[in-house]
């Protein structure tokens, strides 16, 4: 890799016609907390603002109903949701490009199929099922990917139709009944609903995809190209990258996660059927766009996403336990997105804190 | 030089973009470490024919010889291979990355933590600042977002990260357009000091007083061709309004 060396072609002897004041390096001492929160607010609106419904919701739901914090509960949450967790992590990197992908919730419900029919018809071994489960979502995120990089197809249109094809292919193989998946093979279900000890395994599943894909965004040369090309695609291009196949590879990883999302609901169920994750699509983009990252591309975080799931898993679970009508689920979870995008942005280019003022920034 | 092959040579250069054609077969030839000034009106062409030149674009006929190679860019990173290396007029930085996130961009440096490669933030900040600094550039926090500053501060960045390159070819499509007067210097000096060290440059602006402190040679485009080849001592700004314009507008653009 050519790294630049600032010592001859842009070197220290350029006539000083403009270097009176030091360049101010990394160094950043003030760490106290309020200040911490205050910087929060200032760079990371998005964050701000989903983590703070999400303490709304916890107090309030703390309050109404006891047993919402206590353990059982919370990892209750954490199963029921771990496959939302897992989409939404790779939805991330999708919009971060500017794209989107409207398939995952049929590609889910094809790759439980394609392990069902593995395994009970096609009598392989509970891992090769797996595997093929896994293939199957990739291979249906990379042809996402080849009609939307290489056709060069809107992500809308391309994963608009895909979804009813994978959607159509799974009825058609299932012919609209749910297969059970095999007795012997505890170990399709266990991803699903197995535990280590007290910790649910979904869970733990989870937790693994959603720090492995934050570190894949936030700091690998990946990821800073992921939100290069959702800022400036040809800027990106011009410096070399081969943007195509960042944004091929982008799709190809959403299709394993939706596959992953797919085995998850699968074996928590115990039978694979044609009919999971029907609007899995729109819960996920929900969740993504209310952790702040941008619709249009060049801004996202995984931990936002995160968040954005676990506030609307607490509203729909909180609700239930409140015993408030499970119909007002829905009408909450509309209008806490468009409260949390109101408030996102609000602060957005607000200098709320006098940070700005006091020169720490910019 | 006349036994050292020329850096660029471009021969009968094409371009059509559907009906229009705004290259109808453009030969220039630049020699090593010489300073060429491309002028011509608006969408005459310049920035086409640069954007050939640095493989972001395709042409649709002709060919292009660095140092006597022929060469065929499918790609901008042909085109770095080859050491030719572009600011666009456009500028290419991400608004939402950072100022040493878009220096780096294409070469972020990275370090292994448990074999995994990630990005080495610290070295990028630390010599990001150094970079800037050596080009005489004023931007306090190589953390702030590219999208907060000024005009001239993204121009700077743009050239620094070209400058980084070490390129033996550089192209500069209009770079001192949005500078302030002490930008516009530095970035004069700038070009100079890559030329004493023997890149080839070609310099595209509208600021004609500037072509006479840096450039060798002038070259007009119109109609689709290099219309007029100028030295620079040989000329004159009102001979190069008239070049620029053409004949028709001689009589308006004389007085
Ligand atoms: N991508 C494109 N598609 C269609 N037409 C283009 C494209 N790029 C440039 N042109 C046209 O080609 C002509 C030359 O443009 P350009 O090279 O940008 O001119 P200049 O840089 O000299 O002002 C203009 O008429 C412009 O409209
Ligand atoms: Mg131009």
């Amino acid at each position: 890799m050519p790294v630049p060396h600032t010592d001859s072609a842009s070197g220290n002897s350029m006539p000083a016609t403009s270097s009176p004041t030091p360049q101010k390096t990394p160094a950043r001492t003030q760490t106290s907390p309020l200040h911490a929160i205050a910087l929060l607010f200032e760079r990371q609106p998005g964050l701000a603002s989903v983590l703070c419904l999400l303490l709304v919701c916890v107090l309030t739901f703390s309050l109404c109903a006891p047993s919402f914090l206590s353990v059982t509960n919370l990892l209750t949450i954490l199963r029921q949701n771990a496959a939302a967790f897992i989409s939404a992590t790779a939805m991330t990197l999708v919009i971060t490009t500017g794209g989107i992908d409207l398939s995952i919730g049929a590609v889910a419900a094809f790759s439980g199929i394609t392990m069902a029919v593995l395994a009970t018809f096609w009598h392989l071994p509970p891992a090769f099922a797996l595997a093929g489960a896994l293939l199957a979502g990739t291979v249906a995120g990379t042809a996402n990917g080849l009609l939307i990089t290489r056709v060069g197809m809107a992500p809308f249109i391309v994963t608009l139709a895909t979804m009813s094809v994978f959607r159509g292919l799974s009825l058609l193989i299932a012919q609209g009944y749910s297969l059970p998946l095999p007795e012997n093979a505890p170990l399709l279900e266990w991803p699903g609903r197995g535990w280590i000890g007290p910790v649910p395994v979904p869970a733990l599943i989870m937790l693994a995809c959603v720090a492995a894909g934050s570190i894949t965004l936030h700091r690998t040369r990946f990821g800073r190209y992921i939100t290069g090309i959702g800022s400036n695609q040809e800027g990106v291009r011009r410096t070399g990258v081969n943007v195509r196949r960042i944004s091929l590879t982008v799709y190809a990883l959403s299709g394993l996660a939706a596959a992953l999302s797919g085995i998850l609901m699968t074996g928590r169920l115990g039978s694979a059927s044609s009919n999971i994750g029907v609007g899995f699509e729109l819960d996920v983009i929900a969740a993504v766009v209310l952790g702040g990252t941008s619709l249009t591309g060049g801004y996202g975080t995984v931990i936002g996403s995160a968040l954005g799931i676990l506030t609307l898993a607490c509203l729909k679970n909180g609700l239930i336990l409140a015993h408030v009508s499970p119909f007002l689920t829905q009408i909450f979870t509309g209008l806490i997105t468009i409260g949390a995008i109101w408030i996102n942005m609000s602060l957005k280019g607000r200098d709320l804190f006098g940070i700005r003022k006091n020169g720490d920034d910019n | 030089m006349t036994s050292q092959p020329p850096a660029v040579e471009m021969r009968g250069i094409t371009r059509r973009f559907g009906a229009i054609q705004p290259l109808r077969g453009v030969t220039l030839t630049l020699g090593r470490g010489e300073v060429l000034g491309l002028l011509g009106d608006n969408g005459a062409g310049k920035s086409t024919l640069t954007k050939i030149l640095s493989g972001a674009l395709a042409p649709s006929g002709g060919e292009i010889l660095i140092d006597g190679q022929p060469r065929h860019f499918t790609s901008p990173r042909d085109a770095q291979d080859a050491g030719v290396h572009m600011v666009y007029q456009d500028l290419s930085l991400c608004g939402t990355i950072d100022v040493a996130g878009n220096l780096f961009m294409g070469r972020e440096p990275t370090r292994r933590v448990l074999g995994i490669p990630l990005l080495d933030t610290e070295t990028m900040h630390s010599r990001a600042a150094e970079m800037l600094q050596g080009l005489g550039v004023v931007i306090r926090d190589t953390h702030a977002r590219v999208e907060s500053l000024s005009g001239g501060q993204r121009q700077a960045i743009a050239i620094a990260r070209a400058a980084a390159f070490s390129p033996r070819v550089l192209i500069l499509d209009e770079p001192t357009a949005a500078l302030a007067v002490m930008e516009v210097e530095a970035v004069l000096s700038l070009i100079t000091k890559l030329r004493d060290q023997g890149v080839t440059i070609i310099l595209i602006t509208h600021r004609l007083q500037d072509l006479f402190h840096v450039c060798d040679r002038i070259a007009v485009i119109r109609n689709g061709v290099v219309a007029a080849e100028r030295h620079i001592g040989e000329t004159s700004i009102g001979e190069l309004v008239d070049l620029i314009v053409g004949e028709r507008f001689h009589a308006r653009s004389a007085h």
